[in-house]
C-alpha cells in the first residue's frame, strides 16, 4: 500500500456512519505515517462503520500505555524501540554510549522494561494488544566490527527476549513475530532524516509493512478447524494399493522426507485440536493397515474418520464433513491431484483446496507455511484439545440409533451441565465460540475482543458460559449466551452453541437456567436469520418464539414454563 | 493544468480532503489552518511518494505552498 492510496482509503470511508471503532497507537515516537497506515489497514480489514485511531504524546511511552489503557479503544499497537527501552539508544539523544555509559544503559533498560510489563498488564485487562519488539538496528554501540556482536548488544537482546517471553503470558498479549518484519531489510526500515527532523523513525515503505502486520495479528482471520487429506503421494509416497503398505515411505532414507514433513504438521495440527480425515481412493483394509503402521510421524488414531472407497472424492468429502458437522468454509482439503481438488472445489466451493507438491520441498516448505496461517490462532484452549474426542462421541450417540433424542436416551448419558455466570475478561473462550459458531448461532454477529471487553465490564450484562460432561467424556465449554438485563427483562444480543454440543438438549437447558438465573419474566432474542443459522430457527420454531408484531422476538416465562418438559441432565452453576 | 498540478493536486486532496481544487491551487501554511507540521510532512511525503522523489531537510523548510511545491517539482523536472 502507497501512502497515497493510504490516505485514500482513509478519505473513502471516515465519517461513513456507523460504529466508531477506537484504537490505540502506543509508541514513543512520533506515529506519523504509521498510524496513517495502521487506520488504512484496519479500514480493509474491518468492513464496516468507522475506525479512528488515537496516539499519546512524543518521548513517553509508559505514560501512553497508562493513557492507552483508561481509553475507550477496543485494540491497541504497542510499538517498542530502542529509544523508547532508553533515550541514549535513540538519535535525537545527546547521552552517548561510551562503555563506562554502557551499564547505566543496561540498567535503566530493565527498569523500562519492569514498567512495561506492569503497564501492559493493565491494557491488556481492558483491549487485546499486540506488542512490537525494535524492528530497528541499534546505534553502532559495539566495540566490535558490525560483523561481530557485542556483548552489549547481546545483554540488551538477551533482556528484551526475557521481556518478551513474560509478557506474551499474558492474557491479550499477541507479540508480533519480529521476522515478519523481514521483508524490508533492517538498514531500509531507517529514515535517518525523518527521525531527525520530525521524530519519525522508519521509512514510508516500512511503516507500511509494520502496520500491515499490526493489522494482522489484531484482527487474525476465523482459524480453519479441520484438514481432510489424500494418502498416496500425499501422506505419503507411493501407491499403497500398487507397492503394498511396507512400500509407501516417508523418511530421509527413502529421499521421501517432505511426506515425512506434511505427517509431522499433520500430528502437530491434530495435538492442537485441527480435526483430520482421509479421503482417498483405496480399499479401506489396505488403508486401515497401512495407518496402523507404526512407524507413522503421526498417531493414526488422530485421524476421523477414514473415507476410503472408489466412489468420487466430493462424496467422500460430504460424509466427513457431516461426521464433523462443520461447514464447508471451515475445512482444507490436500491432495497432490489436480483432478480430485478440482472435483471436489466443484461440490464445496467454500473449502480451501490445497494441492501436495509431491518431491518440491521448496513448495512442500511454503504449504507448511500455509497450514500453520491456516489453523493459527492466538491461544490454544482447553476445548481444542477437547474437540476430536467429542466427535467421536457425538459419532457414538449417532450410531446408538434413533433413540438419540429420546428422554430416556439421554438421561443414561449422565450428562452434567455446568453454568458459569462470572464475568471473567480473562476467559477467551466464550468470545471464540461466539465469532465461530455458525449453525446455532442467533444472528451470525461477530464481536471484537475490545467490545467483548467493554461488555464485561457493564454491570447489567448476563454472561452464561456453558459447559457439558457425559458418560462419553467431557465436550468443554460449548454454548455462551451473552445479553443486558433491564427492567424484569433479558435482553440476549448473542447466543450460540456448538455443533458439536446438538442433541443433548442444551438449548433448552440454557433457557431454562436464564429464567431461573437473570430472575426475569421475559426474554427477548435479537435474532436474525443467517444462511446458516437454521438448527437455530428450527430450535426456535419449536419452542414457539416468534416475531410478534413488534417485530420483537421474546419469550415469556408462562409460555417456556407451560411447554418445557422434564430435562435430562442435572445442572449446576459456577457464580464466583 | 499539466500533468504535475494534476498530480499534486491528487496529493493534496489526500491530505486535505475536505478542499476543492481551487483551494488547494492557492493553499499555503499561512493561509490554511489544517496544513500543521504532521500535514506538511505527510504531504510533502506523499508528493514525494507520487514523483519517486527525495525531500531534502531545506525543502521541508521552503516548500510552504502549492505553488512553491509545483514550482520546484516543475524546476527539478526541465532539470532532469
Amino acid at each position: 500500500m502507497t501512502l497515497n492510496q493510504a490516505l485514500a482509503i482513509i478519505n473513502s470511508r471516515k465519517d461513513g456512519g456507523g460504529e466508531k471503532k477506537l484504537h490505540y497507537l502506543v509508541c514513543g515516537f512520533e506515529p506519523l505515517h504509521l498510524k496513517t497506515f495502521f487506520r488504512a489497514h484496519l479500514f480493509e480489514r474491518l468492513p464496516a462503520g468507522d475506525v479512528e485511531v488515537h496516539n499519546g504524546v512524543y518521548g513517553d511511552l509508559p505514560g501512553n500505555l497508562a493513557i492507552a489503557a483508561e481509553s475507550p479503544a477496543i485494540g491497541a499497537a504497542v510499538v517498542l524501540e530502542w529509544s523508547d527501552i532508553d533515550p541514549r539508544l535513540g538519535l535525537r539523544s545527546s547521552g552517548g554510549w561510551s562503555e563506562d555509559i554502557k551499564p547505566d544503559i543496561l540498567f535503566s533498560a530493565q527498569q523500562c522494561y519492569a514498567y512495561v510489563e506492569t503497564a501492559l498488564r493493565k491494557l491488556v485487562s481492558r483491549m487485546p494488544a499486540v506488542v512490537v519488539p525494535p524492528s530497528l538496528p541499534l546505534l553502532p554501540i559495539g566495540s566490535t566490527v558490525q560483523a561481530q556482536a557485542s556483548i552489549m548488544e547481546l545483554e540488551l537482546e538477551q533482556q528484551l527476549a526475557a521481556m518478551l517471553i513474560r509478557i506474551s503470558k499474558l492474557s491479550g498479549v499477541r507479540i508480533l513475530q519480529r521476522s515478519r518484519m523481514d521483508r524490508i531489510p533492517v538498514l531500509e526500515r531507517l529514515d535517518v532524516k525523518m527521525e531527525l527532523l520530525v521524530g519519525f523513525p522508519y521509512t514510508v515503505s516500512f511503516a507500511d509493512v509494520l502496520a500491515g502486520s499490526l493489522a494482522d495479528v489484531l484482527y487474525q482471520p476465523v482459524a480453519k478447524k479441520g484438514l481432510i487429506t489424500d494418502l498416496d503421494e500425499t501422506l505419503w509416497s507411493g501407491i499403497v494399493g500398487e507397492v503394498g503398505v511396507e512400500q509407501v515411505s516417508w523418511h530421509q532414507e527413502h529421499h521421501t522426507q517432505t511426506h515425512g514433513l506434511y505427517q509431522q504438521m499433520l500430528g502437530h495440527l491434530a495435538s492442537c485440536g485441527v480435526l483430520l480425515a482421509v479421503c482417498s481412493k483405496n480399499e479401506l483394509s489396505t488403508v486401515e493397515t497401512a495407518l496402523a503402521r507404526k512407524d507413522l510421524f503421526f498417531k493414526g488414531d488422530s485421524i476421523f474418520p477414514v473415507c476410503a472407497n472408489w466412489e468420487p472424492k466430493s462424496q467422500s468429502v460430504a460424509r466427513i464433513l457431516r461426521t464433523w458437522n462443520i461447514g464447508e468454509d471451515a475445512v482444507v482439503f490436500v491432495d497432490d491431484s489436480l483432478m480430485e481438488l478440482d472435483e471436489v472445489k466443484r461440490a464445496f466451493p467454500g473449502i480451501t483446496c490445497l494441492q501436495f507438491p509431491g518431491r518440491d520441498a521448496g513448495k512442500v516448505w511454503h504449504l507448511l507455511c500455509e497450514l500453520r496461517d491456516l489453523f493459527g490462532k492466538p491461544l490454544l484452549m482447553e476445548e481444542d484439545r477437547l474437540r476430536q474426542a467429542s466427535i467421536r462421541a457425538s459419532t457414538q450417540i449417532h450410531e446408538m440409533g434413533g433413540s438419540a433424542n429420546s428422554h430416556e436416551f439421554l438421561r443414561s448419558l449422565n450428562g452434567i451441565v455446568t453454568l458459569d455466570w462470572r464475568l471473567d475478561p480473562s476467559e477467551k473462550r466464550p468470545l471464540e465460540l461466539i465469532n465461530k459458531t455458525n449453525q446455532f448461532n442467533l444472528n451470525g454477529l461477530r464481536i471484537s475482543q475490545g467490545e467483548w471487553q467493554k461488555h464485561l465490564e457493564d454491570r447489567n450484562t448476563v454472561l452464561a458460559v456453558v459447559s457439558y460432561t457425559d458418560k462419553f467424556g467431557p465436550l468443554g465449554k460449548v454454548a455462551v449466551v451473552l445479553g443486558t438485563k433491564t427492567k424484569g427483562m433479558l435482553k440476549v444480543s448473542h447466543w450460540v452453541t456448538s455443533c458439536r454440543a446438538f442433541s443433548r438438549r442444551l438449548e433448552h437447558h440454557t433457557l431454562h437456567s436464564l429464567f431461573r438465573h437473570a430472575d426475569v419474566e421475559e426474554i427477548q432474542f435479537a435474532f436474525r436469520a443467517t444462511d446458516k443459522n437454521q438448527p437455530l430457527q428450527e430450535f426456535f420454531q419449536a419452542i414457539g418464539i416468534e416475531r410478534d408484531p413488534e417485530g420483537i422476538y421474546r419469550l415469556s416465562r408462562a409460555t417456556f414454563f407451560a411447554k418445557d418438559e422434564v430435562l435430562p441432565h442435572r445442572t449446576q452453576d459456577l457464580i464466583r | 493544468m499539466n500533468d504535475i498540478q494534476k498530480r499534486v493536486i491528487r496529493c493534496f486532496a489526500n491530505v486535505f480532503p475536505n478542499l476543492r481544487e481551487e483551494e488547494i491551487q492557492r493553499a499555503s501554511t499561512s493561509s490554511l489552518a489544517a496544513w500543521d507540521s504532521v500535514a506538511h510532512v505527510t504531504l510533502l511525503s506523499a508528493i514525494a511518494e507520487e514523483f519517486g522523489q527525495t525531500f531534502e531537510l531545506e525543502d521541508f523548510e521552503e516548500l510552504v505552498s502549492y505553488q512553491l511545491i509545483v514550482d520546484h517539482l516543475e524546476n527539478k523536472a526541465r532539470q532532469a
